[in-house]
């Protein structure tokens, strides 16, 4: 991924030798707001997010709304902002409010940048809403020396320190982790984060695990199988989220969140309505999601 | 789709759960009221006792059912309720729920379930109405008033041709009138407490007029009774804290923030 130009020059192709799955509706649009900018360099990070050379640009903010309100009138179920670090980006805050006029809507972070006059500006939002407003907040393990040696150096006091602030104005963040540092034995990762925010003082825990992707900073874990169409025999496409869901970042439109940015999943340009066709199921991460059948979305 | 009557008061149940001594309360109720067809938007089993009990009270009285998540997968004999948990914790007491109606519900009922349609139309005066358990468009969806936006009910009910939309599956109620004139209702629960730190169950009089007319009427039973026999049934502790409290004490990972925030857990 490193290397790959900021902006995606033309709309390709989708693979002619993947198996393909039709488009069901759209449910979910993912913006990634601030392309591949973070704050951190999470070891496992699935677009190789960080703070220097962001291979994939930043939305602007009259980007967004356009496609706010294209997805209004496509009947769309919910919004989410990812990125990169979407706290970084300057306008988040007013496009969180007007994402929530159209639609509930959440946003993914690390919360190192969830300071207290943030969590304030986020209650009001959240309140004046028509909709509910999910935040997620990044914990990798369930200790401050396993998290951090994943995240980076501190990042496990600052998360926690901003699901507690979340949690005091009854924002009840979801917790989500990867599997990067699940342990081999004894109590699952589930379990020991569910303990250690209880211990923390965070009423009302929520969780949600992931598994982790052979794809950006850990492209090549695993094997690099790919989809068949032998795969696909008896299987309900519905399972995937590329059946219901699109991701809106630098260049156009993508099949899902996951693959944002990258050429071989872009479909269209400039429009979500011309992004509703057929998604090939080219790359191994395609893979995972087949065979574990995560969805991205909270439930 | 099943088009039905025409009918200007009806009474619309939601989840049933095993609660067979509010849905006899409830069923009384609605007659005393007035309500000229009562309908069950489905989940008749899961989480109280002795699932049995429910299905002579609703074909006593003649009562139309819509087939919830939990009716197709006790008639199928699924591997799961299908309720569209996606936590360990959720699904935990979702799998003891599921296993315990399965157990107790008795063949003849299962081909009753099995035969349930998915969605219903009537005429309320001359307004069309669809009932279904989840969503038209998948049984188990989740439509929670605040993860609901007005576009996707405007849509459903331009492809439904419906002016009214009622569902239920959440457990909770709530209504909203839509910008175009038409309606949503999630006609709540019978079968528990909606969150509400009170005993109390709930279900809707859909009425005809210039305007639809909604409106939540609060059941009270013998909640007591109910939950001595969760008990005896080795039914989760949870399940009948639940009862007694009006809190909910599980199957809330799936629930949204705002609405989390109500309860108590």
């Amino acid at each position: 991924m490193p290397g790959l130009s900021t902006s995606v020059p033309r709309v390709r192709s989708l693979e002619p030798s993947a198996p393909r799955v039709g488009f069901r509706e759209l449910r979910q649009v993912w913006f990634q707001i601030t392309g591949t900018l973070c704050n951190l360099s999470c070891r496992h990070c699935f677009n190789a997010s960080g703070p220097r050379d962001p291979w994939l640009a930043r939305l602007d903010a009259d980007t967004v709304r356009r496609y706010i309100a294209e997805a209004e009138t496509l009947g769309v179920r919910e919004f989410y902002f990812t990125g990169g670090e979407p706290f970084l980006h300057p306008e988040i805050l007013p496009l969180l409010g007007d994402a929530l006029a159209v639609a509930p809507t959440t946003v993914l972070t690390n919360g190192t940048l969830i300071d207290e006059p943030t969590a304030d500006r986020l209650a009001r939002i959240a309140d004046d809403a028509p909709y509910s407003l999910e935040i997620r907040v990044s914990l990798d393990a369930a200790t401050a020396v396993e998290n951090d040696a994943v995240r980076g150096r501190g990042t496990f006091a600052k998360a926690l320190a901003a699901v507690r602030r979340l949690a005091a104005r009854d924002l009840y963040p979801i917790v989500t982790a990867t599997e990067i540092a699940a342990p081999a034995t004894g109590p699952s990762l589930y379990e020991r984060l569910r303990t250690t925010l209880l211990e923390a003082r965070v009423t009302r825990p929520r969780i949600k695990i992931l598994p982790v992707l052979p794809i950006g900073r850990c492209h090549g874990r695993g094997n690099a199988r790919r989809i068949t169409s032998d795969d696909l025999e008896g299987f309900d496409p519905a399972r995937l989220q590329c059946t219901e869901a699109r991701a809106v970042a630098a260049g156009g439109v993508y099949a899902c969140p996951i693959l944002a940015g990258l050429p071989g999943a872009r479909l269209a340009t400039d429009r979500l309505a011309d992004a509703l066709g057929p998604t090939a199921l080219y790359h191994p991460v395609c893979f995972t999601c087949y065979e574990t059948g995560i969805a991205c979305r909270n439930f | 789709m099943q088009e039905l009557l025409r009918a200007r008061r009806v009474a619309l149940l939601g989840g049933v759960y095993s609660n067979y001594l509010a849905l006899a309360a409830a069923l009384t109720d609605a007659r005393a009221r007035g309500a000229e067809q009562i309908f069950c938007l489905g989940d008749l089993g899961g989480f109280g006792p002795h699932p049995d009990r429910v299905f002579p009270l609703l074909q006593d009285a003649g009562v139309v059912c819509v087939q919830g998540n939990y009716d197709l997968a006790v008639a199928q004999g699924a591997a799961d309720c299908g309720c569209g948990y996606s936590d360990p914790r959720d699904n935990h007491f979702a799998r003891i729920s599921y296993e315990y109606t399965v157990r107790n519900t008795s063949a003849p009922y299962r081909r009753w379930l099995g035969a349930l349609p998915p969605a219903l139309k009537f005429a309320l005066g001359d307004r069309q109405v669809l009932l279904c358990h989840g969503s038209p468009r998948q049984v188990n969806e989740f439509l929670w008033e605040s993860t609901t936006p007005n576009g996707l009910l405007e849509r459903f009910c331009r492809e439904t041709e419906s002016e009214v939309l009622c569902f239920t599956h959440t457990g909770i109620k709530w209504h909203r009138a839509l910008p175009s004139g038409r309606h949503a209702v999630n006609v709540g629960a019978l079968g528990r407490p909606e969150n509400d730190g009170t005993p109390r169950v709930w279900y809707t009089l859909l009425s005809a007029g210039h305007e639809p007319s909604v409106e939540f009427v609060p059941v009270a039973y013998d909640h007591e009774a109910l939950a001595r026999e969760m008990a005896r049934e080795r039914l989760p502790g949870e399940f009948v804290e639940t009862i007694r409290s009006g809190w909910w004490t599980c199957c809330l990972e799936s629930m949204p923030v705002r609405e989390r925030a109500r309860g108590r857990h």
